[in-house]
């Protein structure tokens, strides 16, 4: 597909892409990594994309790639998760303390999500993606997409309800 | 845990509800689960939500100046001036640019130069009205009229709160004016210092009433001793 360059794709989707990655790792730093990675595996894979395929969700499924393997690599060296790092999510300065502790509360369990519903979930509710979509970004079907979606909505709110009561 | 199902559907705007889910909403079960579905999302939405990353964050311009009332610091974004601070820390000044802003601190003579030029100029006595853009959007439409009214008093004078009222049109309003002058993010510049209490007695100043009165004599005001 040579009509596309990776300087154009890099410039029309790296902010969103770059979002979903900070949403799907917890902070910015590890983001940027992942995303400078996942736009470099994408220019190493640009002549094998077929002209029919959804060039948004082939990059939305290297970019989970890119995020995924370095989650790996990071649990093979270190046995401990990165804590979330708020001031670099969007809500980053929460009010009160408390507010803030809540807001912890939602980033753990959001990390604590396996990866693929975590990542099925930032697609359907920010990047407005469809579960075909979700499906081509994530691999499996839509009716896997879209179980994988209900299923972490329920953990989170499972998750909140028990530390609240 | 069909009815879960639907219910997400419909939160995540997947499917409309049915009759029968509709029906289920309507009981104490139903009612609860709403509630607790909805808290979920809202609280995923309120965290990672907003689409702020992946753009750079704003950044916010500051320097510090001497001044006779000690040590003045300004911040002013792109569209204009945002922060004028005394009786503070520059590590304080810059957390609170970060924090209250949601901007990045960027200290800069350069992109500052302007306004300081002209606070040196009152300080000297040389100036009696500042000249600057301001970048009031954060503040609410109330806050901004009462910030504008208190801009119009001229050098020299005193207006009282009540006036202040009076002016943008809410004559009872003077202990609200009185609690938005206290948080002009641009003292000095806006002078909510020649804002005083009926009687000509000083009222508060959230940089301390020295400095209110230090700021009157510099400007030629007459103003009660209290």
């Amino acid at each position: 597909m040579g009509a596309v360059s990776l300087a154009e794709l890099a410039e029309r989707y790296r902010p969103e892409i770059l979002a979903y990655l900070v949403r799907l790792m917890g902070n910015e730093p590890d983001a940027q990594d992942a995303c400078q990675d996942a736009f470099l595996r994408a220019q190493g894979a640009l002549d094998r994309l077929r002209p029919d395929s959804n060039l948004r969700a082939w990059l939305y499924r290297i970019a989970t790639n890119s995020a995924l393997g370095a989650a790996r690599r990071r649990a093979r060296r270190t046995a401990r998760t990165v804590d979330v790092d708020l001031d670099g999510l969007p809500a980053g300065a929460g009010s009160s303390p408390e507010d803030r502790e809540q807001l912890r509360r939602v980033a753990r369990a959001v990390q604590a999500l396996p990866p693929k519903q975590r990542a099925a979930l930032m697609l359907r509710r920010f990047h407005g993606l469809g579960y075909a979509d979700i499906a081509a970004s994530l691999g499996g079907n839509e009716a896997a997409a879209r179980a994988n979606v209900y299923q972490a909505v329920k953990r989170l709110r499972a998750a909140l309800e028990e530390r609240r009561g | 845990m069909k009815k879960h199902d639907e219910l997400i559907a419909t939160l995540l705007g997947d499917a409309q509800a049915s009759q029968e889910l509709e029906r289920w909403l309507d009981t104490d079960e139903g009612r609860h689960e709403l509630a607790a579905y909805r808290q979920a999302l809202g609280e995923l939405t309120r965290l990672y939500g907003e689409d702020r990353i992946g753009r750079p964050r704003r950044p916010v311009y500051y320097c510090s100046l001497p001044t006779p009332i000690g040590r003045v610091l300004v911040g002013a974004t792109d569209a204009g001036l945002v922060r004028v601070s005394f009786r503070q820390s520059e590590p304080s000044f810059v957390a609170e640019l970060r924090e209250r802003l949601g901007a990045d601190p960027v200290r800069s003579a350069a992109k500052t130069a302007d306004i300081v030029r002209q606070l040196r100029a009152y300080f000297a006595g040389e100036r009696r009205a500042f000249d600057v853009r301001l970048d009031l959007s954060r503040l609410t439409p109330f806050h901004r009229r009462v910030l504008m009214a208190a801009a119009e008093v001229p050098a020299g004078q005193v207006v009282s709160y009540g006036e202040i009222a009076r002016r943008i049109g809410q004559p009872h309003g003077s202990r609200a004016v009185g609690q938005a002058l206290g948080r002009n993010p641009v003292p000095i510049v806006i002078p909510c210092h020649r804002v005083v209490a009926a009687g000509g007695r000083l009222g508060g100043y959230t940089g301390g009433l020295g400095i209110k009165r230090k700021l009157l004599r510099l400007e030629g005001a007459r103003v009660a001793a209290g």
